[in-house]
């Protein structure tokens, strides 16, 4: 069975980036728009990793975070969120709901996958 | 940088440009209501998207733009600052700034760096102040680990208590630090681990010393720490070590770091330069020193004098035009994003479609003529599974024509300020759908309708107060479907047009001749004639003659038609009736002698069988035939197309009255068939250009139909009178 990642961001384009790259490395990608739609699609289901951004609309990337935190299925899932160099304010309220860690946009695949197998369980 | 992310490109730009519109369409709903905290979060995600993945394509200028626009957003926001017209404004001259700087990448459209740079100091200016927390919070400072000697690190780590909470693994760190460099002695401190009553299995109560042996930087030894080194206790020291470890001069690190960078920013193969600076051969001042004393090929041709420096900035400019055309044809070959409900519905219908078919084929294989009434009905199933089908594939194309509205009210927005009219702009139907290329050709035609209604067709304030109007003049869209067309009315509550002066001026034109009686259509019909335009202002006409035949033609080869409604002092409205899609046209099938033609149901105005004394022939014009007091020219399709007919005599054929732009033609035929839809088939791409014929496509018995081209047909009338005239 190959890794299941969860991936989350209102912007397609984005969105897209990110799952294909994961998609090439061999994971299986569920993508969801926001918070909201992620809690949906996720139901009953384990993943090994998400990524997600933080601003989104319904339910952005903190609520999300703090939502899977209280499920037992993903309190010890790395979870990895999309910031930009100047949202700190951000960064530090990711990391007090719980997320595992962050990367910064821009990036390219490269550095993606390297910081999903710096967290990845294995 | 990130060459694996350009397909994704025409996506980002599909979607640039919708977020752009959502920008524009909320800046202009927040100068109604500054309070609207839900608009401004939308708003803000909107830019922030755009930020997030244009610097995912290295689009720096839009990142860079996008960020500050982006900084002001946030103050608005959060409450620091208020919303007031001036910040809406900048922010919308902002928005068109990012549009242009988009264009810039896309299409390697000119960007007015003055403009950008103008608006980027505005935008920082106001965002002053309040702005610098946006950016001056740099992640809590961790002191800097001495600059390495390379070799080897004492590591001290005391993680955070929570760390498993966060879905960190203390492991995850050894592995990566084993991954760079030969992890030495670790030692564990349990000494704060409690006893086992009073043990939390989700706190981490170790700590670690160890040693890594790397010739790593400092730098990437402390990144392995990233996620953690904020909150626990980490110190990374370097430390001397014996000649255990193969040691790495910092030199040596440098340069590994220089080639790297080389090798990531060139994505093709290197250059000779580049080689001999990486295998340290040459430096890399030097090579760029002799880079700089190579000439162009322009600058040789110059010194050479075998061209004018003006004939090689020429040249260059056309180099640049053609690249940039290059570029806009590549942009050109756009996509549609089809909601997969659509496709998956089609994918259904295939399904069934096939199983129609296998059922036939059975059926085929072993038929007896009694089950003659089993074969209609599968036959029945089939064309209704057709029919589906093509309604759901043509559906595909729909997309909804609030993309061609979305641009007014920002346009009604700068022409009311321009102006100095209270304008009011209503949208509705605005998820009708029609086809893209419908779509995309009808904006212009509309803007210039709305342009003209702002502009000519509402009166001032003062003048509408006068005639016990309300002060602000509305202007309404409107589009919905009627028949299998679409219809998008543009209606104004202004002063309506004057059909006096419009027949005044029409005969001062000699458009019309003087005295003639004309209907109120005909005569409101006539602001649309090309001679119309061209004419000086008469001020006080609504002076609607600027470019209406263009927006006819336009709509026109669209196969579409415009009509004026419009009462004197109350308002106007244009109706613009087009087909939903342009490769089906709605037809009406006729029969010449053993031919069978099509003519779209749109320009077909009546049929008539007329009396054999209502078609004469007059000197100069033809064949003429008088419908109720009005003489059209006639024009016998057989003799057009050289068919045998089966009449002659107008008295016993019929006569279809076409129209198209404004004028009318009868085309005498043998008998009308009936009305289907058909598909057309270019006549350029598989045969050639044919006068008087738009197209053909396939009848139902399998042969060739051909569709009437009326506007061909007009001009065959016209020639064959000059003809007859000269004989």
């Amino acid at each position: 069975m190959g890794k299941t990642a969860l991936v989350v961001d209102d912007s397609p384009t984005m969105r897209q980036m990110v799952a294909f790259t994961l998609m090439n490395a061999g994971f299986t990608v569920i993508e969801a728009e926001h918070g909201k739609d992620a809690v949906k699609k996720i139901a009953g289901k384990k993943m090994d990793i998400v990524v997600t951004d933080l601003n989104m609309p319904e339910m952005d990337g903190i609520a999300l975070i703090k939502e899977l935190r209280k499920s037992a299925d993903f309190k010890y899932t790395p979870i990895l969120m999309l910031t930009t160099e100047s949202a700190v304010e951000k960064k530090m309220a990711g990391k007090e709901a719980g997320a595992t860690g962050w990367i910064v946009k821009p990036f390219n695949p490269d550095v993606l996958l390297k910081t999903i197998a710096k967290v990845l369980p294995t | 940088m990130s060459n694996e992310f350009e397909q994704f490109q025409d996506a980002f730009f599909e979607e640039a440009a919708e977020h752009l519109a959502i920008v524009e369409e909320g800046l202009l709903q927040l100068e109604r209501h500054p309070e609207d905290l839900d608009l401004l979060n939308k708003i803000f995600r909107s830019a922030h998207s755009i930020k997030g993945a244009s610097g995912m394509f290295g689009f720096d200028a839009v990142a860079q733009f996008t960020h500050k626009m982006e900084t002001l957003l946030d103050l608005l926001r959060s409450g620091k600052k208020s919303v007031t017209p001036g910040l809406t404004d900048l922010l919308l001259k902002s928005t068109d700034c990012l549009k242009t700087l988009l264009d810039g990448v896309k299409l390697n459209a000119p960007v007015d760096d003055n403009v950008v740079q103008r608006l980027s100091t505005e935008l920082a200016a106001v965002s002053a102040g309040e702005g610098e927390r946006a950016s001056a919070s740099s992640p809590t400072a961790v002191a800097e680990p001495p600059a390495s000697s390379g070799g080897a690190y004492d590591i001290r780590w005391t993680p955070p208590e929570w760390l498993f909470r966060r879905g960190l693994d203390p492991l995850q760190i050894f592995k990566e630090l084993a991954r760079i460099g030969r992890l030495g002695r670790v030692n564990v401190d349990t000494s704060r681990l409690p006893d086992l009553n009073n043990m939390n299995p989700e706190t981490c109560y170790l700590s670690w010393t160890m040693r890594l042996e790397t010739a790593a930087s400092p730098k990437e030894v402390e990144s392995v720490f990233e996620f953690v080194r904020e909150d626990g206790e980490l110190s990374i020291e370097a430390v001397a070590v014996p000649d255990s470890a193969p040691t790495v001069s910092g030199a040596d690190v440098q340069r590994e770091a220089k080639s790297a960078t080389l090798e990531i920013s060139e994505g093709g193969p290197k250059s000779i330069g580049e080689i001999l600076v990486e295998s340290g051969a040459v430096s890399k001042e030097a090579l760029e020193r002799a880079l700089s004393q190579q000439k162009r090929v322009g600058e040789i041709l110059i010194e050479q004098k075998a061209a004018t420096p003006q004939q090689i900035e020429q040249a260059l400019q056309t180099q640049r035009q053609m690249e940039a055309a290059a570029q806009a044809k590549k942009a050109d070959t756009a996509s549609i994003r089809v909601d997969t409900a659509k496709i998956d519905k089609l994918i259904n219908l295939v399904g069934e479609l096939v199983i129609t078919q296998s059922m036939l084929s059975d059926l085929g294989t072993r038929f007896e003529m009694g089950q003659v009434h089993v074969l209609l009905e599968r036959i029945a199933q089939l064309e209704r599974n057709t029919r589906e089908i093509q309604e759901r594939v043509m559906s595909i194309r729909m997309v909804p024509i609030g993309t061609a509205f979305s641009r007014f009210p920002r346009l009604v927005r700068d022409l009311a300020a321009k102006l100095g009219k209270k304008i009011q702009l209503v949208l509705s139907g605005e998820e009708t759908e029609l086809d893209k290329t419908v779509i995309e050709a009808i904006g212009d035609p509309l803007t210039h309708l709305v342009r003209n209604a702002a502009d000519h067709g509402l009166e001032m304030p003062e003048e509408r107060l006068d005639n016990n109007k309300p002060e602000t003049g509305v202007i309404k869209l409107n589009a919905f479907h009627e028949s299998g067309n679409i219809c998008i009315t543009v209606e104004d509550d202004g002063r309506g047009l004057n059909r006096d002066k419009i027949l005044a001026k029409a005969v001062k034109q000699g458009l019309v001749a003087d005295g003639a009686a004309l209907s109120d259509d005909q005569i409101h019909a006539l602001i649309m004639k090309p001679g119309f335009s061209t004419a000086e202002q008469v001020s006080d006409l609504s002076g609607r003659g600027v470019g209406m035949d263009v927006v006819k033609r336009n709509i026109e080869a669209l196969g579409g038609t415009v009509s004026i409604k419009t009462v004197l002092g109350k308002g106007t409205t244009f109706t613009l009736k087009l087909p939903l899609t342009l490769a089906i046209i709605e037809g009406m099938t006729i029969r010449v002698g053993r031919e069978t033609y099509i003519v779209p149901m749109l320009s077909i105005l009546e049929s008539i069988q007329p009396k054999p004394e209502a078609v004469k022939t007059i000197v100069g014009n033809g064949e003429l035939i008088d419908v109720r007091g009005i003489y059209l020219p006639v024009i016998r399709l057989y003799e057009v197309f050289n068919v045998q007919p089966e009449y002659e005599d107008p008295a016993k054929a019929i006569l279809l009255v076409v129209e198209t732009e404004g004028e009318r033609v009868a085309v005498m035929v043998d008998e009308i068939l009936g009305q289907q839809q058909v598909v057309i088939k270019s006549m350029e791409q598989n045969f050639r250009k044919v006068q008087g014929i738009a197209g053909a496509t396939i009848l139902g018995d399998g042969t060739v139909g051909f569709i009437l081209d009326v506007r061909g047909l007009l001009e065959i009338a016209r020639q064959e009178a000059a003809a007859a005239d000269a004989a």
